[in-house]
């Protein structure tokens, strides 16, 4: 990610409803390892409904996904969320020197 | 050879604590404290005995359970940061799920080198394995645990909160698991009242009484058993019959005195 303004940033991270539901809820629960279908039924939405943005935040690499088996386990990558907080952080402190 | 809990009275009744690498059933209904004991043993374990933690959740978030640690006084979130701790929150199949002899919670059991864990509450498998193939998909869950040298606590609900009837699960878990650890919602004069009894452990003697125990602000707290009363575990105790005949005299007595 090589946002330049922290709207870009945000937009890729949280553009649109679920995106959103889906970073909080990685956020607030970062201990999450669990199927799309786990996830959807977290967050009250259906598979079809998380699927696509879950693919999103993944090739952002906000999330991880690994198969086992015949099983698609989804967990957060820490390191890049750690990542991304530091750089809306620094993202927000430029604008605020603006 | 002993995983103690950290809990002096509960370790006492275990002579000890659990015996390292068994797997513990902690039975009992809604608001007993299942969770706050299982969570207690892995708090002191990473706190007091040098014995990093992996708690598995299928219901409960993680946020929630920071959120009732704290009310303990536990801060499990600086415990994870410190890599002493983890709370994983997953659905049964990805629990169950073994390729080539590989789960994915064994990075995570790798990561922080657990020596406990807890799954909260194994009851949840009943609602998303066939019943037909619970019992092997349990008995090859603990033996993998076993293997890699866990001392495990399973949860699980138990539907009777009063009455004389016993029902660990429909799948013969207690003959499964090494160690049973009962609690019990209990009507003493009106009042209602937590026990605990240890009802089993493998290839170890234990103390058998029932104790009161309560949830204090610092966690499970064991007090003295219920030595005045019998049938306590039916739902319908009546004073035992020494207790009856001791109190009968003493109030004779003091009658004649007036």
């Amino acid at each position: 990610m090589k946002e330049t303004n922290l709207h870009e940033l945000m937009g890729k991270l949280m553009g649109t409803e679920i995106k959103a539901e889906l970073v909080r809820l990685f956020h607030m629960n970062p201990g999450i390892l669990d199927t799309v279908e786990g996830i959807a039924r977290r967050v009250g939405r259906m598979p079809k409904e998380v699927e696509t943005e879950i693919s999103t935040l993944v090739e952002l690499g906000v999330l991880r996904r690994e198969r086992f088996g015949n099983l698609d386990v989804v967990s957060l990558n820490t390191s890049k969320d750690r990542e991304i907080q530091s750089r809306i952080a620094t993202l927000i402190e430029g604008s605020g020197k603006r | 050879m002993r995983a103690p809990t950290g809990i002096s009275e509960l370790d006492a009744m275990l002579h000890g604590g659990l015996m390292r690498g068994d797997v513990a059933l902690v039975v009992g209904s809604a608001g007993t404290g299942k969770t706050t004991l299982a969570l207690q043993y892995l708090i002191n374990g990473a706190t007091k005995f040098n014995e990093n933690g992996l708690y598995i959740t299928f219901e409960e978030m993680p946020a929630q359970i920071y959120r009732d640690a704290a009310s303990f006084g536990w801060d499990v979130r600086k415990l994870e940061a410190e890599g002493k701790l983890r709370v994983v929150c997953t659905s049964p199949p990805v629990l169950v799920q073994f390729v080539e002899q590989r789960n994915p919670i064994d990075a995570i059991i790798a990561e922080i080198n657990a020596k406990r864990i807890v799954i909260d509450s194994i009851s949840h498998l009943e609602s998303f394995i066939p019943a037909s193939e619970l019992r092997g998909e349990l008995y090859r869950l603990i033996n993998h645990l076993k293997m890699k040298e866990l001392t495990s606590i399973f949860t699980v609900e138990s539907h009777e909160v009063f009455g004389n009837q016993l029902v660990v699960t429909g799948v013969g878990l207690s003959f499964l698991v090494d160690c049973i650890i009962l609690l019990r919602i209990v009507e003493i004069q009106s009042t209602l009242k937590k026990a605990l009894t240890v009802l089993k452990i493998r290839g170890s003697d234990h103390d058998k009484q029932l104790r009161e125990f309560e949830i204090t602000p610092q966690g499970i707290k064991i007090a003295a058993p219920f030595a005045q009363y019998e049938g306590v575990l039916t739902g319908a105790p009546r004073m035992s019959l020494t207790e009856e005949a001791g109190r009968a005299w003493a109030e004779a007595f003091a009658r004649k005195r007036r």
